[in-house]
């Protein structure tokens, strides 16, 4: 019984550590969406460059890889202006099919840009904390994973505080609210479109940065699959809806462990389609969604 | 039109023209991705080489791509190869299907090599699944090849299509999970037994985990049926499976180390074993040995995995840092020195079996005087010529008349930290003939349930 439980403890703890990617991953994409009601397939890009990022800063200066956090979040923020400034403000409010092209054609230039730059080869890299492991009582744990929750849980209360206490943060909810309306009050929802497509693209390149610092091993193409879990999740959540990226992250990074723990890691992907599916069927706009979405 | 929207269009029109720019931009620079060798005059002998350039195989495709480049340069400096219905020596061109690690791609590539490029021949092959996809292609339009990964024998026993043209330079699942579980039997268990004094009636545990592919259901379905048939002592006490690109093996590895496990036996792609290497040690804290399977014999794993690998096993017939003795050695030696001195790096299996299947083509055009393909399979199909890196049987490359599949002596390697680079590097310690050090059983090690 108490082998039982541990095992479920463990891979219960596996599911939050696979969650606190998601909820990064979906955050972003959720927050993007709420604002610019754009589809962006490109967003696990953002991920996979936040991966680079961190194993070129790495390489070149030698620093704790969670510290260059405080550097790949930054570029990233620029990476994600960029982009939109480029890419998706031309196309703002001209169809979706637009930004479904646009984005598909942005994963592959990423893609190939990155390949050129960086190779194709699998890449890792080790965190200096890989041999330390706590004692939780229930559980042995690798000190890395309890970081990674901590520094997911950190960036979701700056992000909440940041949303909640600055006039940017308000100027984002209204232009999230209504567009229109938050333009007559003086908004400029332009620039809230650039400052909110930074931060999500910041946040998938922050789960990229905890994916490589976990040991997990990663290529220019391995992007893609997160991101249409990400989808997936902000479905389940619910569009535009930050809360219910976070419980959707955890639900799928629950569901896929347990899951591949009991049916095996061939049902992994699967689980969390079927979860969608029971949910959508139960509730069409999702865990958080409004009718109106 | 007011001043500010004309502004607003211009804006809009400057935004567009560079989102242009940058796509054809993007186009230019990446249309040299697929850069092929162009031919110098215009005979050539046209070889299509199907490797994963893009995608999850990526490192084994650029490792086939290169070694190929690699033979056919050498023959090439010798004049190519001599057609003796030309009555003179033809270069070689080789064209890259690049079948991006999927079925689709696979499909795709071979189409184009075989229908647009009008390939004399087709060597490489990887994965079993992709593999397998485009196997009806080659048969509809009869091209001879050379494959030297698929290792299903659900690729090269299928009789649902015409298989004649293709020809197996790789052992097969059934091959390469005989080498692995023999040795398991009459190595692994006696020193595990030995050293914590099991009784002898005890079956060895053993958990398998494997791709959920052709490739990896066909090493399972081949180890389950060789443990019955041979009436081994080794009790399969877990079979787990996962999705081809898989990174996160923690939850599975959980799951195996509650069946407590005596070893386990990994069929995966490199990028898959390093992660399920490292985080078997770290993250799920087992104390159990792993043995892997040849495909995984590659410099990236060696310098992937780190210190995780110390003593890890792995079936193999190719290895960058180990050289069987005997007469394939120099050659091996030789390919090598050549490789790392045109790429900087060193070749792995696959492109090993590359290089050879380059080398099989060209001797098979030469025997049969002509690129005309049914005369190179016939020729193929009675092909008997010296072993050239791989040890083979008898030490002869010849294909079997069943089902084209050529015959390799396989052996198993130990890892051991080398200090001096601060990686692993393996050292053969199975079969007796050719083994540099005995098997070890290392200090951390923990049996499974007693």
């Amino acid at each position: 019984m108490d082998g039982n439980f541990e095992i479920i403890a463990q891979v219960l703890f596996w599911g939050i550590y696979s969650g606190c990617i998601y909820i990064l991953l979906a955050t972003g994409l959720n927050l993007i969406f709420g604002v610019m009601k754009i589809v962006n397939f490109a967003h696990g890009e953002f991920l996979m460059l936040g991966t680079y990022i961190t194993f070129f800063l790495f390489i070149m200066s030698g620093f704790n890889p969670y510290v260059l956090l405080c550097a790949s979040i930054p570029l990233l923020v620029v990476i994600g202006i960029i982009v939109e400034r480029l890419c998706f403000r031309p196309i703002l409010g001209t169809g979706k099919l637009n930004e479904i092209f646009v984005s598909i054609g942005l994963i592959y230039i990423i893609q190939n840009l990155v390949a050129r730059i960086w190779t194709d080869e699998w890449k890792t890299i080790q965190s200096p904390y890989r041999d330390i492991t706590l004692d939780l009582g229930v559980i042995y744990v690798p000190l890395d994973y309890l970081i990674i929750m901590a520094v997911t849980a950190i960036l979701l209360i700056g992000l909440y505080l940041f949303l909640h206490k600055t006039w940017i943060g308000t100027a984002i909810r209204a232009t999230s609210q209504d567009r229109a309306g938050a333009m007559l009050m003086g908004i400029n929802v332009e620039r809230m479109d650039m400052i909110t497509f930074g931060i999500g693209a910041a946040l998938a390149g922050a789960a990229g940065t905890l994916w490589a610092v976990s040991g997990q091993v990663f290529n220019p193409y391995m992007g893609s699959i997160p991101a249409i879990k990400a989808f997936a999740i902000i479905i389940l959540g619910g569009l535009g809806s930050i809360p219910g990226a976070i419980i959707g992250g955890l639900a799928v990074g629950l569901v896929e462990n347990g899951a591949a723990y009991t049916l095996g890691g061939a049902w992994k992907d699967a689980v969390s389609f079927i979860l969608l599916i029971i949910v959508l069927i139960i509730r069409p706009t999702g865990l958080f969604g409004e009718d109106e979405e | 039109m007011p001043y500010h929207d004309t502004v607003t269009d211009m804006k809009q029109g400057i935004s567009y023209c560079i989102l242009v720019s940058i796509l054809i931009m993007g186009t230019l620079l990446f249309s040299g991705c697929t850069e092929q060798s162009a031919p110098e005059t215009t005979e050539t002998i046209k070889i299509g080489v199907v490797a994963s350039m893009s995608g999850p195989a990526s490192t084994t495709g650029k490792d086939i791509w290169q070694s190929a480049e690699l033979a056919a340069n050498e023959i090439n400096a010798d004049g190519g190869v001599l057609v003796k219905e030309l009555n003179k020596k033809i270069p070689i061109t080789l064209v890259q299907g690049d079948d991006e690690s999927t079925r689709e791609g696979g499909i795709k590539a071979v189409s184009k090599l075989i229908t647009q490029d009008n390939v004399d021949l087709l060597v490489g092959g990887y994965s079993s699944a992709v593999v397998s996809a485009h196997q009806s292609i080659v048969a509809d339009n009869k091209v001879p090849y050379i494959i030297s990964g698929g290792s299903s024998t659900a690729v090269s026993h299928r009789d649902d299509i015409d298989t004649s043209y293709m020809f197996f330079h790789r052992p097969n699942t059934d091959d390469s999970a005989k080498a692995s579980v023999i040795f398991i039997n009459e190595v692994v268990r006696p020193e595990i037994y030995k050293k914590f004094n099991l009784p002898e009636d005890r079956p060895l545990r053993v958990a398998l985990i494997f791709q959920d592919s052709p490739f990896g259901k066909g090493q399972q379905e081949a180890v389950l049926h060789l443990i019955k048939e041979m009436d081994l002592p080794i009790e399969i006490v877990a079979e787990e499976t996962f999705k081809m690109g898989e990174s996160d093996f923690r939850t599975t590895l959980t799951s195996v180390k509650s069946k407590k496990p005596d070893l386990i036996y990994a069929v995966t792609f490199l990028n898959e074993l390093i992660p399920l290497t490292q985080q078997a040690k770290r993250d799920v804290g087992m104390n159990t040995l792993i043995l892997s399977i040849e495909n995984n014999d590659d410099p990236d794993y060696y310098t992937g995995v780190g210190e995780y690998g110390d003593y890890t096993l792995m079936e193999s017939r190719f290895s960058p840092y180990a050289i069987p003795k005997g007469s394939t050695s120099e050659m091996t030696k030789q390919f090598l020195d050549n490789f790392k001195q045109k790429y900087g790096g060193f070749a792995g299996m696959m492109g090993a079996a590359t290089y050879e299947s380059i080398y099989i083509a060209t001797k098979a055009i030469e025997e049969a005087g002509t690129t005309e393909k049914g005369a190179v399979q016939k020729t193929l199909s009675d092909l008997t010529t010296d072993h050239m890196m791989e040890v083979m049987k008898d030490g002869k490359i010849t294909f079997s008349p069943d089902y084209h599949e050529s015959s390799f002596d396989l052996y198993v390697e130990q890892m051991k930290i080398d200090p001096a680079v601060g990686e692993i590097r393996p050292s053969i310690v199975w079969p007796e003939s050719i083994k540099e050090k005995g098997f070890e059983i290392p200090d951390w090690y923990q049996p499974g349930s007693t």
